[in-house]
């Protein structure tokens, strides 16, 4: 579905991701395991088009992506949470995760429909839905960015280290959700990082390991999946 | 002393309106675009003398003179229209991410041109054409009299204020403007088109700007200079309001025209230092203006 084609960053001259290449399928959690400074953050970036490619390619099924600017990606239905949720605090919990509906001119059932979906998955983001997104903990404030990444991922779903900072309880509770959202969106394509390989053990289908900005070959991880699977 | 006080309040609110409508614009861009605009004074000016000619050129054909009204609003628009898309997209845009000191240059550069430009289209003499404040007449209450013509600037500058804050908060463009505002990265990330956003909002602040001018070329004239005196005084606006801040340069705006007026009455001879006096004792108090915080900067 989405395939990155030795993808290469660099970051004030600095090569932050060597050649990396990769793919996102349909249907499948992929999780990008490494540690802090090994480029995961860089390449969900540079699949949303934050960050400029000295070489390489993103593509979405026959899209070429890499060439187009950042904001075709929302309408090519990738949804990205950032690690650091950056909500406009001014506005409700429901108008930041209503926002890209206005951006891509989404129709008012469209709107009702996936609000309908996200509350379905996230009740409690339907009873803080009123609250300004300024006032929310941390935790919640996650939430509600996945909340936000849902609205706007038909196709994919990049979720940067949703684990990062999140109490133990709440960390439960996310991981959970994730579980439900695979039931309920089958047809997704999920890539998140973390740092932990433990976190993510139930819900990665597969698991890519970066390290020093270059993907190491992790198909042997596939494989143990595929036995406890069995 | 009401007959003295009432004339001097009008006299500086709408002295107030018409540095608002500059500073407002400058204000609007910085918090979009990020890049403080050298050049928005020309836009002011540029808007008066374009008014200045089409209302002349209605008096010189005897057409309606109710027309000059329309001549007004009209020249705004297409200041807007030719020079927010023609600036944004063919230089502004490459200073974005750049520092400040370069977009500073670069817009100061444009300034220059900008200035030169009006010298040679619409030559050093200053123009004066007063039929829209003419028509408009003026109102005698109690023996005061008063231009209606200040009141329109007055009332002007309030519906801007107010279609402003409507727009940022209650429209699908205002929502989509706040979001780039907060966060221009995640603006792009949930589909948002910023460049489409600078554009309208550059736009945007080019016509404020242009229709600031338009309305003060038949209470003062227009003549060369004005450009630069504008762009000081609506930067020293838009300091004491806080960069980016509507409401802010509404309250500052005021402050200002009246330390103006203020000084014209009493103390003739600092009337133009008392704008600078009074951005001076604000800043003093509150570095980051009246309405800004550390983080609204977001530099």
């Amino acid at each position: 579905m989405l395939r990155l084609d030795k993808v290469s960053v660099s970051i004030e001259g600095v090569r932050v991701l060597r050649g990396v290449s990769c793919e996102i399928i349909a249907r499948k959690t992929t999780v990008l395991i490494g540690r802090n400074g090994a480029g995961k953050t860089t390449t969900l970036r540079a699949i949303m088009g934050l960050i400029a490619m000295d070489q390489g390619s993103v593509r979405l099924d026959a899209d070429d992506l890499g060439s187009r600017p950042a904001y075709t990606r929302a309408r090519a239905g990738i949804g990205y949470a950032p690690e650091d949720r950056r909500l406009i605090p001014e506005l409700s919990v429901e108008e930041n995760i209503r926002l890209p509906a206005l951006a891509l001119k989404l129709d008012r059932a469209e709107v009702a429909r996936r609000l309908d979906e996200i509350y379905q998955l996230l009740p409690e983001l339907h009873v803080m839905r009123s609250r300004p997104a300024g006032g929310v903990s941390g935790g919640q404030g996650k939430m509600v960015a996945l909340g936000r990444a849902l609205t706007v991922a038909r196709k994919v779903l990049l979720l940067d280290e949703p684990f990062q900072g999140l109490a133990p309880a709440l960390a439960l509770d996310y991981a959970r959700t994730l579980g439900e959202l695979r039931k309920h969106r089958p047809e997704l394509a999920m890539l998140i990082t973390e740092s932990s390989p433990a976190l993510l053990d139930r819900i990665a289908d597969r698991t890519l390991q970066i390290e020093r900005g270059e993907i190491l070959d992790t198909s042997t991880k596939d494989r143990e999946f595929h036995v406890a699977a069995i | 002393m009401s007959n003295a006080i009432i004339p001097l309040l009008l006299d500086s609110l709408a002295s107030a309106a018409l540095i608002f409508f500059a500073a407002v614009g400058l204000t609007l861009v910085f918090s979009v675009l990020r890049v403080l605009n050298v050049a928005h004074g020309s836009l002011y000016s540029i808007g008066g003398y374009v008014a200045a000619s089409i209302c002349l050129f209605i008096a010189s054909r005897q057409l309606n003179p109710y027309l000059s009204f329309l001549a007004l609003l009209f020249s705004a628009v297409c200041v807007a229209a030719i020079f927010g898309p023609l600036i944004e997209r063919g230089l502004v845009r490459w200073t974005y991410g750049k520092s400040e000191a370069v977009q500073i240059l670069i817009t100061f550069g444009l300034f220059l041109i900008l200035e030169d430009l009006q010298r040679v289209v619409f030559g050093v003499q200053s123009f004066y054409e007063d039929a829209p404040m003419r028509l408009l007449g003026t109102t005698s209450v109690g023996g005061v009299v008063y231009l209606n013509y200040q009141i329109l600037l007055i009332a002007m500058a309030l519906l801007v204020v107010v279609g402003l804050r409507l727009l940022i908060n209650h429209t699908r463009l205002g929502r989509l403007i706040t979001a780039v505002v907060t966060d221009r990265e995640m603006a792009q990330s949930i589909g948002i088109d910023t460049n489409r956003i600078f554009i309208v909002a550059f736009s945007l602040g080019v016509f404020l700007a242009a229709l600031g001018g338009a309305l003060a070329t038949p209470t003062s004239g227009i003549a060369p200079g004005l450009g630069a005196d504008t762009m000081v005084l609506a930067f020293a606006v838009a300091a004491i309001g806080g960069l980016g801040q509507i409401e802010g340069a509404a309250l500052a705006s005021l402050i200002v025209g009246l330390a103006r007026v203020l000084a014209i009455y009493l103390v003739p001879s600092l009337d133009a230092v008392a704008p600078y006096a009074a951005m001076l004792i604000v800043l003093l108090i509150r570095p980051y203006g009246l309405f800004g915080s550390v983080t609204a900067r977001r530099i």
